[in-house]
């Protein structure tokens, strides 16, 4: 028994070292939190190097939050200036901002016509980054959105919109939480909603531009509101710190991730009670980008691993109902795929028309900046 | 080997008797320095003849030979620390006061205080309150594991201080993240014996947070290097002292620690630097604002790829670690005259 489990340990790695020679490595690159380098390395990466042998597909993590995307990009301007031939990375996984200054710097290769399931993509996420024109460049991994999770129990009537929870934190003090806007991006998006809440005719513009600086007067003034609000909340620290705190029952409500709402859940560490609910006017959400560097090593095997990616199948089972996030490709070609079930525990508390109407994209970069920067000066000052 | 011995031998050689011995431990000496060595070991060496001067060329021959090895031993380390720690330092350094055309502004400087003086300030009354509390904790061990009287009490101390010494900044955080919250560890510890009404039970996670992580890491550091001391000192004074009746703390204060004060602050100044650079821990415990500085630098970068600024806010914060090496430096040339 003992010899025979040595001997079979010893062929294995002997076949190993075989394949070994034969290999070719898939460099993929993601930004975003450790669930987004296990989607590949668990998940994806096994389904396609079993479809394509000789493939190994190797996945590595730039960490969270745009800084995430800014170490790639960091990376691929290096090899662009030091003028080297081939990129060691073949597919990255990046954020919006990210995406739009790779474009700018002409980093990225224009494939979307090339794969298969170029065709299956609606939003307008595909074509428009933050305001950067990168059609053709990019096809969403998914999309994910930020709302208000609330704790039913502390919170019988939940606002359902901003003005309305300006109310509600003055009546329950301190029940409120969010990261601020140095400890993740659902701070951040609520941020964001904050302001464009304050000014329906200003929403439009952050959305689509054209940027113009004199808008920072407005943003400031908006941020003065929120200078106020902050005395009645609670700062939370960073994305899973709101959960935390929600889930110990600090805080009643605060604003998270839907993703990482429903994979908690699903991993039973979140208190099964909480639910989610999307305040008027909106939130932002955005979605990852799959993009190939202008000089992959792997280009072809790259827009191979995409194409099956993005393929209804995949988007269904791997994106929708294993990793809870919406979508990168156009629903109704995911939704025939997976039992009406699975499909519809997505949109339990917030319903597509909700996330149509009260889905927002993240504004334009430089808004962006300017909304950033002017809560470090008007708000934590 | 010794070639970097610049306080020894020279007194050495003065200090020994006049004569032979003294000449030829000098020219010893002389060999081994070789910028002072030279001049002195021809003056003693025997006059005339040509076996001299081949003896006196083979010399210089050895000498610049040495001299060339010295420099090839010490050149990878000199290699190191110049690319990887000079070098970005001074990139930094010069990123700072440079605009998006290269040239030279302030402005990177006016936008890091605007922003974060309050964070600046934050930053200081953190660490020097967290040195503080370092120092009264190490002071409180160490001396107990020095003047206890109960041995198995000291055995038990000295087991159970060190094991923070083993856990990263980052797990510190971690640790506090959950123990110090609102409905934490901590509380339910104190509500459960009745020691404070669950109403009252509150949230430390902000500035005593990151001061508790920091005193909680750093604190067994400084105790290590302080019980270290005071175990090496003379047992006559504190066993003469505790004769003539003086109690255990005026042992500790009034005999034991004066003794050990350098190494104290070695210890304190060590831990002050080390905690100015800490990201982990107000990251996880309090990254709002006021925050720490390191957890701005991350943010300026992160955010919006702004590494002037960072440079900046880094140039503050490494003008803060100056006063910590002023203290360390003058002590050390304390110590040296001293010896």
């Amino acid at each position: 028994m003992k010899v025979r489990s040595l001997a079979s340990i010893a062929a294995l790695g002997l076949a190993s070292i075989g394949g070994a020679a034969a290999q070719t490595t898939l460099n993929v690159v993601s930004a975003g939190d450790q669930n987004m380098v296990d989607y590949v390395n668990n998940y994806l990466g096994p389904k396609f190097e079993q479809m394509n042998p000789g493939v190994k597909v190797r996945a590595v993590g730039t960490g969270p939050g745009d800084s995430g995307s800014q170490k790639i990009y960091e990376k691929l301007e290096a090899q662009q200036k030091a003028g080297a031939a081939k990129w060691d990375v073949d597919v990255a996984v990046v954020h919006q901002r990210g995406a739009a200054t790779m474009v700018e710097n002409n980093l990225l290769m224009k494939y979307r016509d090339q794969v298969k399931a170029g065709k299956l993509v609606s939003r307008d996420t595909a074509k428009n980054a933050l305001g950067a024109n990168v059609d053709g460049y990019v096809l969403p991994m998914f999309h994910s959105q930020i709302a208000f999770a609330y704790n039913p129990d502390l919170v019988k009537t939940p606002p359902k919109s901003f003005k309305e929870l300006e109310e509600w934190v003055k009546k329950n003090p301190k029940q409120f939480g969010y990261n601020g806007v140095k400890g993740g991006m659902s701070g951040v998006g609520f941020v964001m909603g904050w302001v464009e809440a304050s000014d329906p005719g200003m929403r439009n513009t952050f959305e689509k531009g054209p940027y113009d600086p004199k808008m920072k007067a407005t943003i400031d003034k908006s941020l003065e509101g929120l200078k106020t609000f902050n005395q009645y909340v609670v700062m939370t620290p960073g994305n899973a710190g709101t959960l935390d705190m929600l889930n110990r029952g600090e805080i009643a409500m605060g604003p998270v991730w839907v993703d990482m709402f429903y994979t908690w859940m699903a991993d039973g560490k979140m208190n099964p009670k909480v639910k989610l609910e999307l305040p008027a006017p909106g939130l932002p959400g955005q979605p990852m980008y799959y993009v190939i560097p202008a000089k992959a090593e792997h280009a072809d095997l790259a827009k191979k691993f995409i194409d099956f990616a993005e393929s209804p199948e995949v988007q269904a089972d791997g994106i929708v109902k294993q990793f809870n996030w919406y979508p990168g490709i156009d629903p109704q070609y995911v939704e025939s795929k997976m039992p009406k079930a699975e499909w519809n525990k997505l949109f339990t508390d917030i319903t597509p028309t909700d996330l149509a109407s009260k889905g927002r994209p993240f504004p334009l970069s430089q808004y962006f900046t300017d909304i950033v920067e002017g809560y470090e000066r008007v708000v934590l000052k | 080997m010794a070639f970097i011995r610049s306080e020894g031998p020279p007194r050495g050689a003065d200090s020994a008797p006049a004569g032979g011995s003294a000449a030829a431990e000098r020219r010893a000496w002389g060999d081994q320095i070789p910028s002072e060595g030279p001049p002195r070991g021809a003056d003693c060496a025997p006059a005339g003849g040509s076996a001299a001067a081949e003896r006196r060329a083979w010399g210089d021959h050895i000498r610049s030979d040495r001299r060339l090895a010295a420099f090839a031993l010490v050149l990878p380390a000199l290699l190191v620390v110049g690319v990887f720690f000079v070098a970005p330092l001074v990139l930094s350094a010069v990123g700072a006061f440079r605009d998006a055309d290269g040239a030279f502004t302030l402005a990177h400087f006016a936008k890091s205080l605007d922003l974060y003086t309050r964070d600046l300030i934050f930053t200081i009354g953190i660490v020097v309150l967290s040195t503080v509390l370092i120092a009264i904790v190490a002071i409180a061990i160490a001396g107990y594991l020095t003047l206890g009287e109960h041995p198995r009490a000291v055995a038990v101390l000295r087991w159970l201080y060190r094991w923070p010494l083993f856990i990263p900044f980052v797990v510190a955080g971690q640790i506090m993240r959950t123990f110090l919250a609102k409905n934490g560890m901590l509380n339910h510890v104190l509500i459960g014996t009745g020691l404070i009404e669950p109403i009252s039970a509150q949230s430390m996670l902000d500035w005593r947070g990151i001061v508790i992580a920091f005193v909680w890491k750093q604190a067994p550091f400084v105790t290590l290097l302080l019980a270290g001391a005071m175990a090496a000192l003379e047992r006559q004074h504190i066993e003469a002292a505790r004769n003539l009746g003086a109690p255990r703390w005026r042992v500790l204060i009034d005999i034991v620690l004066p003794q050990v004060r350098g190494t104290l602050l070695v210890g304190l100044v060590l831990s002050f630097v080390a905690m100015l650079s800490v990201l982990s821990v107000p990251l996880m415990i309090n990254p709002n604002s006021p925050t720490m500085i390191t957890v701005d630098v991350a943010y300026r970068i992160n955010t919006f790829a702004d590494y002037a600024v960072a440079n900046a806010l880094c140039l503050l914060s490494l003008l803060l670690a100056a006063f910590g090496a002023a203290f360390y430096l003058r002590h050390a040339v304390r110590k040296v005259e001293n010896a």
